[in-house]
């Protein structure tokens, strides 16, 4: 390569788009290395503390687009403590020093305080850019201090933050002069906004795209809104209550007519059923659909509804569907790839939900499918098998039985054979979470057969650490092992330390580990940080001086260069 | 939907799980709570909970793997399902007894007007009515749960139904 010069192998690696092909080259020598470095303009942080900020901006100073992620997954189920870390402030600070470049950061499952917010606001007032996926910690003044410095916003994406509200007004402090607005999602906010202020941001914005509203935003504020914007491709509506007989649901229907480019559809909160039959006019173009935050909508609704959408490629739906329900969408929906079939009775009392039956029915009418997560109650080992038949496609299949541990009903077995099938037949198969009644012999299966997997998720699984071992030795590509409540315990976790170096992390939590066995990992493995967190504030044997013996309640191991971190707080032990 | 009564543990033969060991007993136990957790539902029985400690407890309540989101969106209905009332208290200035409403017996802004003028047999405006109202008319205002008083009908009617603690008749000269 000293034939060609930089701007030539500069040239070259545009061509690569993904991280992973941008960190292979950099490998390979030197010269290399600055030409990839100085022409990065995205950067992936998969674990916030894998990596000193500082370094990554000496590392890429013509970044343009910052990815960042925090906490571990689980944090989604509320098992990692509230404070536990995962600080967005040290990452902009960052940037402000070292990439006064930067237009995009995209922030997930980190702590994001209102003065991060306003800091990034002064110090990139031409950010194009901004995302919050599973983030807390900030509130409407943030989005305020955004709004008002950052003139040439394309992108404020929020999804599932937790906001605090106070007050209506930050919308109000996009300038008159903001008129770039490609898209903008504050479906997550609790509180009211200014629907003045709101329409006429829409309206002198004639890029807008994708616009995903919040359930104070009412139906008439939404017709006006979409008489304004009818170009929208993706929509979040509010609340979607009126009476069906009114003036304003006829305005309703009347506007969605004129809504010819609309793909992408989502929201529905308060959805009165009745109401359901505007948005019929979009329905043959919808790509995606999103109903999973509309409980009130009963199965015969749903199905009226998906009877339209014969172009979707994306739907998530609650289990209210049913598997009557889920074979129409088998019968309608042909394109489809991607189903997500959520849980609507979290208590158990008992209502229609859906069973394996519905699952085979899409997977034999819908062979392009190649992504999955679905809650049922129950999954035979023969359903599974079909599924594997069926849809060889599968990039992500999460299957989760809301009766852990549950075994085939009809048969009495455990799963084992019906994952087993699963991951032999599905050769890319890169995701996969496990449930019902598992032994070890499905994690022989995973470790022999998926090669490709980069993420597993095993909760009450497993009869002996061999099963963890299986994993740990067979899966090449393994980047993030998570297991809860499960029997694996120190001999797992120490019979193959190495491997958690080519691994992002591992999370255990109510297993068998013992302290002394993360001790020994730690001791072992000075590039891991090894992290025990206890938040047993009632059991004063934790506080002082705990025996390596007892069994450690939460572990979260993680590769870094940047050492064990200084701001981790009391409860969180770094070995 | 299938019968919930099959506990894990009574369908696992011991004899073909020669494994089964103190660790996979916790393990099973554990799965035992959690199913026994899912099928009490609301009414939880702290005598089916006894010897679980608080910890375990809160553990238990992180099923199934769902985000806050939803989470609430679900646990909100179910409430609502439970709840079948919701009263509120509204005074009419100038009369210092006040009357009690349930709003839940009401669909909309519509319905809630009709009631309140018929219990204090008054003219009643709506915000986006362009008439100007006469000296004698009122104005429906609500206090939120941030302690402020807003005027009746801006927001949605299901989010007016989260926010709303008290209902109170004033004039309308001095909105």
């Amino acid at each position: 390569m000293t034939y060609f010069p930089d701007e030539v192998v500069e040239h070259i690696f545009d061509f690569l788009v993904s991280h992973r092909d941008r960190n292979a080259v950099s490998t390979v020598c030197k010269a290399w290395y600055q030409v990839e470095r100085l022409s990065r303009r995205s950067v992936f942080v998969g674990n916030c503390y894998s990596v000193l900020p500082e370094r990554v901006m000496t590392r890429f100073p013509g970044m343009k687009c910052l990815i960042v992620k925090g906490k571990p997954h689980f944090a989604d189920f509320n098992l990692v403590p509230h404070d536990w870390g995962g600080f967005a402030l040290p990452w902009i600070e960052a940037a402000a020093h070292g990439c006064p470049g930067l237009e995009e950061l995209r922030l997930k499952r980190m702590v994001v305080s209102d003065e991060s917010l306003e800091l990034l606001a002064r110090s990139f007032p031409d950010l194009k850019a901004l995302v919050l996926i599973s983030c807390e910690g900030f509130s409407t003044d943030g989005l305020a201090a955004i709004a008002t410095h950052c003139r040439s916003l394309r992108e404020l994406d929020l999804q599932e933050n937790e906001v605090e509200d106070y007050g209506r007004q930050w919308l109000s402090c996009f300038p008159d002069s903001c008129t770039t607005l490609v898209s903008l999602n504050f479906s997550c906010l609790k509180g009211e906004v200014n629907a003045g202020a709101l329409e006429r941001l829409v309206a002198r914005c004639p890029s807008l795209r994708g616009l995903k509203l919040n359930r104070a935003v009412s139906v008439e504020s939404l017709t006006r809104i979409l008489d304004r914007a009818p170009q929208l491709v993706e929509l979040g509506t509010g609340s979607l209550t009126v009476d069906h007989h009114s003036e304003a649901y006829r305005r309703m229907i009347n506007t969605f007519h004129k809504c010819k480019l609309l793909r992408n559809l989502s929201g529905f909160w308060d959805v009165d059923p009745r109401c359901l039959q505007s948005v019929y006019p979009v329905c043959p173009n919808l790509t995606v659909l999103n109903l999973s935050y509309a409980p009130s909508i009963q199965g015969a609704d749903q199905v009226k509804l998906i009877r339209h959408c014969f172009k979707l490629q994306k739907l998530w739906v609650l289990d209210c569907i049913g598997d009557k329900g889920l074979a129409v969408v088998a019968s309608t929906c042909k394109q489809l790839q991607e189903l997500r079939v959520f849980p609507s009775d979290i208590y158990g009392t008992g209502t229609a939900a859906v069973t394996e039956e519905g699952l085979v029915a899409v997977s034999s009418g819908c062979s392009k499918m190649n992504s999955l997560l679905y809650f049922c109650h129950q999954m035979t080992n023969a359903a599974l098998i079909t599924v594997a038949k069926n849809c060889p496609r599968f990039i992500r299949f999460r299957l989760c039985i809301l009766d852990p541990g549950k075994p085939d009903p009809i048969t009495n077995q455990p799963l084992d054979e019906g994952f087993g099938a699963i991951v032999q037949s599905c050769k890319d198969l890169r995701r996969l979470s496990l449930s019902g009644l598992l032994t070890d012999k499905v994690f022989l299966y995973i470790g022999e057969y998926a090669a490709r997997l980069e993420m597993l998720s095993i909760a009450f699984a497993g009869d002996s650490d061999k099963g963890m071992i299986y994993v740990l030795n067979g899966c090449k590509n393994l980047r993030k092992l998570e297991i809860r409540d499960s029997p694996f315990g120190d001999a797992a976790l120490l019979e193959n330390v190495g491997k958690y170096e080519t691994m992002r992390s591992l999370w255990m939590s109510s297993c068998d580990v013992t302290l002394g066995g993360c001790k020994a990992l730690a001791a072992k493995m000075p590039r891991l940080n090894v992290e025990v967190i206890n938040e047993g504030d009632e059991s004063d044997e934790m506080e002082e001086n705990p025996s390596d013996a007892h069994k450690v309640e939460k572990m979260y191991v993680y590769r870094t260069l940047a050492g064990p971190r200084n701001e981790a707080p009391d409860f969180v032990w770094t070995l | 939907m299938g019968d919930q009564s099959n506990s894990p543990s009574s369908s696992i033969d011991s004899s073909s799980h020669p494994a089964l060991c103190s660790t996979s007993s916790i393990f099973q136990t554990r799965r035992d709570l959690l199913s026994t957790d899912l099928k009490l539902g609301l009414g939880l029985s702290t005598s089916a909970l006894h010897g679980c400690s608080s910890k375990e407890r809160e553990q238990l309540s992180h099923w199934p793997p769902i985000k806050p989101l939803l989470r609430s969106t679900l646990e909100e209905k179910v409430h609502r399902s439970h709840s079948k009332t919701f009263f509120v208290k509204v005074y009419m200035e100038g009369l210092p007894i006040g009357r009690k409403l349930d709003l839940l017996s009401h669909n909309g802004y519509d319905s809630l007007m009709r009631t309140l003028r018929r219990m204090f047999r008054t003219t009643i405006t709506c915000p986006d009515t362009s008439r100007v109202p006469p000296e004698k008319a009122h104005v429906l205002t609500y206090e939120d749960e941030e302690g402020d008083w807003m005027m009746v009908g801006d927001v949605p009617w299901e989010f007016f139904l989260r926010t709303v603690k008290r209902l109170k008749i004033t004039r309308a000269d001095k909105c």
